[in-house]
């Protein structure tokens, strides 16, 4: 993709170069683009000074593919994002010489945003109006929509950066536009025309009784948190966890359900998981991952000869069924792998994985076995999920590619 | 057990607790109360992010970033 500045060149693939102040209002319009930036002028205000804003562009050569991951805070987001970056290949890291409190990670072909950074009110304003970081009223979608859709078409943003330690806004952070943007975070499906952008969308759904487990494995060492504050966190957030994030796993492509088990009577560790991947019927680009048989209903327990399970085993199931009133396919695996090795023999009766060679997805896993939920139907269906966007992304790149060459000849 | 949480984020934690369990003293459902527990979810999480932060480094890989010429740390493709 050839790069020039504005007043050069016309040619489909030129790239522009534009800056402009982000203290008010600005209006760019370049060729026969024309883009709006809102940049909030209360926020850039306080910040002091004027901080330039860069925008670029790529015309014609826009190819990203946009991927959208919702969850709660401290449902295992980022080992999600981890996997599936380790997908595509290369380490993801947080962009060179910038803030250090960026929020965003950046590898050779995927860039994951995190939504925190869309916050219209910093910890203080959220404060003051006794609102929480789940309130659609704490965020700017406006924002959001002009720059996910700005780096869809091609045309790098200056995306502020919401800064997790201080609870501020920090000064922006310029993006370019990826192969593969991923926007991950509490409201990716709330915005309808955000929604709209999206080329896939993945739902992390962690039931209440794990995700408390989860938050005393993650708090409890740390000083000051008791079982009580634990709890009342929680508590606290949920009506407004419930109203606005809970209704996007409706949109979602696909959904990652999290319960206790079934095979340990009243267990409430949330060390062994029953976890169920929801995959929507009838997504272009996306075939959903059946066991055995595609269609049928199947429960199927491998341990035995071929595979060593101890207390409490290992079982899975697979079957059509509804959510939403849509139809969906759905594959469950309760219990948890002693040997990751021998995860071979489940892959291995698994299809429409989307792997490129036999023993993939068991590569994966192995690759990562230090991360969260590589023992369990976490880590095996995380890691499913990513070969099937992979799978997606380069649909969309063949047939992009192949569209304008028929046009050319019609 | 992992590596322990940095301090500063430490005692923003445990002071954001403290904040919450005053604000929600007089009050349980108030916004100011569900503001207050919102930010010791916030801090817990980025306790935990920068605790899974040091939880990667290695003490020779961190030593070899900086000095890749060193004999220690010399690798070679072929």
């Amino acid at each position: 993709m050839a790069i020039c500045t504005v007043s050069t060149s016309h040619s489909l693939h030129s790239t522009c170069y534009i800056s402009a102040p982000t203290r008010t209002t600005a209006h760019l319009g370049f060729h026969q683009r024309q883009v709006i930036f809102y940049t909030g002028g209360r926020r850039s205000a306080r910040r002091g000074g004027i901080v330039p804003s860069v925008v670029t562009c790529a015309a014609g050569g826009a190819n990203t593919v946009v991927i959208g991951l919702a969850a709660d805070s401290g449902c295992g987001k980022s080992t999600f994002m981890r996997r599936l970056t380790s997908v595509f290949g290369g380490a993801a890291e947080p962009p060179r010489g910038g803030n250090p409190d960026s929020n965003t990670l950046i590898s050779d072909t995927t860039t994951v945003i995190c939504l925190d950074d869309y916050h219209s009110l910093d910890r203080t304003g959220r404060k003051e109006k006794g609102v929480t970081a789940l309130d659609p009223a704490a965020n700017n979608f406006d924002l959001m929509y002009e720059q996910v859709k700005a780096l869809k078409d091609g045309i790098a943003v200056e995306k502020p950066i919401y800064n997790h330690v201080t609870g501020l806004l920090d000064p922006p952070e310029l993006i370019k536009p990826p192969k593969i943007l991923v926007i991950e975070g509490l409201h990716p499906m709330f915005d309808p025309r955000v929604r709209d952008i999206l080329d896939f969308s993945i739902y992390l759904d962690i039931s209440n009784e794990v995700k408390f487990a989860w938050k005393i494995q993650r708090d409890m060492a740390e000083r000051g948190h008791s079982l009580e504050s634990i709890k009342a966190s929680i508590e606290a957030r949920k009506p407004d966890f419930d109203a606005y994030i809970d209704p996007q796993k409706q949109y979602a492509d696909a959904v990652i359900e999290v319960l206790p088990t079934q095979l340990i009577p009243d267990d409430n560790e949330g060390k062994v998981l029953r976890v169920k991947l929801v995959m929507k019927e009838g997504v272009k680009y996306f075939s959903p991952v059946y066991l055995f048989d595609d269609g049928s209903t199947i429960s199927w327990i491998p341990c035995g000869r071929k595979l060593t399970c101890s207390y409490p085993g290992i079982k899975f199931a697979y079957g059509p069924d509804t959510y939403f009133g849509k139809e969906v396919s759905v594959l469950e695996m309760d219990g948890q792998f002693d040997r990751l090795d021998e995860l071979i023999y489940v892959e291995s009766h698994l299809s429409n994985l989307s792997t490129k060679f036999y023993g993939e997805v068991t590569q994966q896993m192995l690759k990562h076995a230090d991360f969260p939920g590589s023992n369990n139907g976490t880590g095996l269906f995380q890691t499913i999920v990513g070969l099937k966007i992979r799978d997606l992304y380069e649909q969309i790149v063949a047939e992009k590619a192949a569209t304008p060459l028929e046009a050319a000849k019609a | 057990t992992g590596p322990a949480t940095p301090s500063n984020i430490s005692d923003k934690v445990s002071e954001s607790i403290k904040a919450a369990e005053e604000a929600c003293a007089g009050d349980p459902v108030s916004g100011e109360c569900v503001a207050a527990w919102d930010e010791v979810e916030e801090l817990s999480a980025a306790a935990s992010h920068a605790r899974d932060k040091l939880k990667g480094s290695d003490p020779l890989e961190n030593y070899c970033k900086d000095n890749p010429e060193a004999d220690e740390c010399r690798t070679y493709e072929d």
